[in-house]
């Protein structure tokens, strides 16, 4: 894979490095698609954090923090929600996977998708726990526990699906190695 | 596949890593002090992506009305009972609902009461939903190009549904009842009992401020109150259940999961225009406003009674006599009174 890398066009490297942040992106845009398969019966999964927690253990290179930032700035905006919520728990999920980054690349089958559903737990808890702080402000009621938890299990449901295509996007074009863009 | 994770060189991201969740934060704290900037976005994304939502609609909701009806095939034949049973009694209300409608308008009538004032309707088509952890709302094909605008009331065939809370120029954003932000003031029949329903995510929403001096059955008709004018009155909302925590909740009326055209009630209250100060005892005696004297005729009247003054004569017993009153429009006259009825008054 670095040999086919070191052959590659400058600037189709330039696009390759693009990748993780579009795959994030367009994560976002589909799962934020208002369009009711379940007839609104659960919330849909969050497809941009998959993007955001395979790139940030694989290629930290090509998914830096102010990527993290966009992907989760898309969900806010087209999820409707409080505004910046998704926006600091992607960022802020980055973090800790940036810094426990040992530990989460070294998993394998089961327990990689149980390291996913951490990543995912804390980000759904930084969600949660922000907007319950801003309605606690504002003399609001604390906002209701099941939806976070069901769109955390369609999450973590997912992963692997989704998994499976932003891998086969990551040995098909990215590449595991860092490059030099 | 712990082999396929080739870890990546350590990269120094730590400052910019803390400028970015610096920057998180000031968009979470800038969205709570300037929400309407990110809904500005947001009505413009959506209206970039209405043709496609549009496009999608169909099939979508195709299959959703498909696994819908694999639950429902099983108990058709109890539905097709039930529904026999609840169209003739309605059929009673209806006929109820007419005759007391009847009597209203009468005693309206004779009461010369202040109609209600009338409401534009716009149809409109949804063309998504999004049930999110911290939002539950739909979006609509029309926008402030078809005078949907921020506030008015989104309609069902059974009844209320939400309000638009975001209106680009060709979408719009509802607000469910059923949303964790929703709030409306609604009366509960009968005794016009006035409360508040707030959602909770959940598909009954709380009612709240109820007065614990009132009882409220399950079964009482809840209705919007029109209380504070954003929302106009008697809209049907839903009927009062209780919650199993001494709580009541509202089963909604509308179903926000299947309805697919709706219509947003435009309801503005015409601003009533308060009646010039000079003028309102005349008017509420029932006599012309009086005009404002010209400054060229006050001058004439001066000098004429400065003549009158120096030529004492009987013209004086004439000036004296008071004008006639001008009857309010649409009255004849009163015949003038006699002299001595003047000099009494």
């Amino acid at each position: 894979m670095v040999s086919l890398e070191r052959t590659q066009a400058p600037r189709f490297r330039y696009l390759v490095a693009l990748i993780p942040m579009v795959s994030g992106l367009l994560g976002v845009l589909i799962a934020n698609i208002p369009v009711s398969i379940l007839g609104g019966l659960v919330p849909a999964p969050l497809f941009g954090l998959v993007p955001v927690y395979f790139w940030c253990l694989l290629r930290p290179d090509l998914m830096t923090p102010a990527v993290a930032f966009s992907i989760g700035f898309a969900e806010d905006i087209l999820s409707g929600g409080p505004p910046g919520i998704w926006t600091l728990a992607f960022v802020l999920t980055y973090a800790l996977l940036s810094r426990q980054r040992d530990s989460f690349a070294g998993l394998s089958g089961l327990a990689a998708v149980l390291g996913f559903a951490g990543a995912a737990t804390f980000a759904c808890a930084v969600a949660y726990f922000t907007v319950a702080g801003l309605n606690l402000l504002s003399g609001l009621r604390l906002p209701p526990l099941v939806p976070v938890v069901s769109e955390l299990m369609m999450t973590v449901l997912f992963y692997i699906p989704t998994t499976l295509v932003v891998g086969w996007l990551h040995h098909k074009l990215v590449g595991a190695a860092r490059s030099d863009v | 596949m712990a082999n396929a994770w080739k870890i990546a060189r350590r990269s120094n991201v730590q400052l910019p890593l803390i400028l970015v969740v610096a920057l998180a934060v000031v968009v979470v704290l800038l969205g709570k002090a300037q929400g309407t900037l990110f809904d500005r976005m947001r009505a413009h994304a959506t209206d970039t992506m209405a043709p496609v939502l549009e496009k999608l609609r169909t099939p979508v909701a195709g299959f959703d009305r498909f696994l819908g009806s694999i639950s429902e095939i099983f108990s058709v034949y109890e539905q097709n009972l039930k529904l026999k049973e609840e169209n003739a009694r309605l059929r009673q209300w209806r006929n109820a609902a007419v005759v007391l409608q009847g009597r209203v308008g009468h005693y309206q009538a004779l009461l010369h009461a202040v109609p209600d004032p009338k409401m534009d309707a716009v149809l409109a088509r949804v063309i998504g939903r999004a049930n999110r952890p911290f939002l539950q709302t739909m979006i609509l094909d029309a926008g402030r190009q078809n005078h949907a605008m921020p506030g008015q009331a989104v309609m069902d065939a059974r009844g209320m549904i939400g309000r638009v809370y975001l209106a680009g120029q060709r979408t719009s954003w509802v607000i469910l009842l059923s949303d964790l932000n929703s709030r409306i003031p609604v009366n509960v029949a009968p005794g016009n009992v006035p409360a508040i329903m707030t959602g909770d995510n959940s598909a009954t929403p709380r009612l709240e401020m109820v007065s614990h001096t009132v009882t409220l059955h399950a079964g009482d008709q809840v209705t919007s109150s029109g209380a504070g004018g954003l929302l106009p009155a008697g809209l049907p909302v839903g009927t009062v259940v209780a919650d199993g925590a001494g709580g009541w909740r509202v089963a909604l009326l509308a179903d926000p999961a299947a309805s697919q055209d709706v219509e947003i009630l435009n309801f503005s209250k015409p601003p009533e225009a308060p009646p010039a100060s000079a003028q309102l005892p005349a008017e509420a005696a029932g006599l012309k406003p009086q005009t404002p004297p010209d400054p060229a005729a006050q001058a004439a009247a001066a000098q004429k009674q400065a003549q009158a003054n120096a030529q004492p004569s009987a013209q004086t017993s004439a000036m004296a006599k008071p004008k006639p009153v001008q009857p309010p429009p649409g009255q004849t006259a009163p015949a003038e009174p006699a002299p001595s009825e003047v000099v009494d008054r």
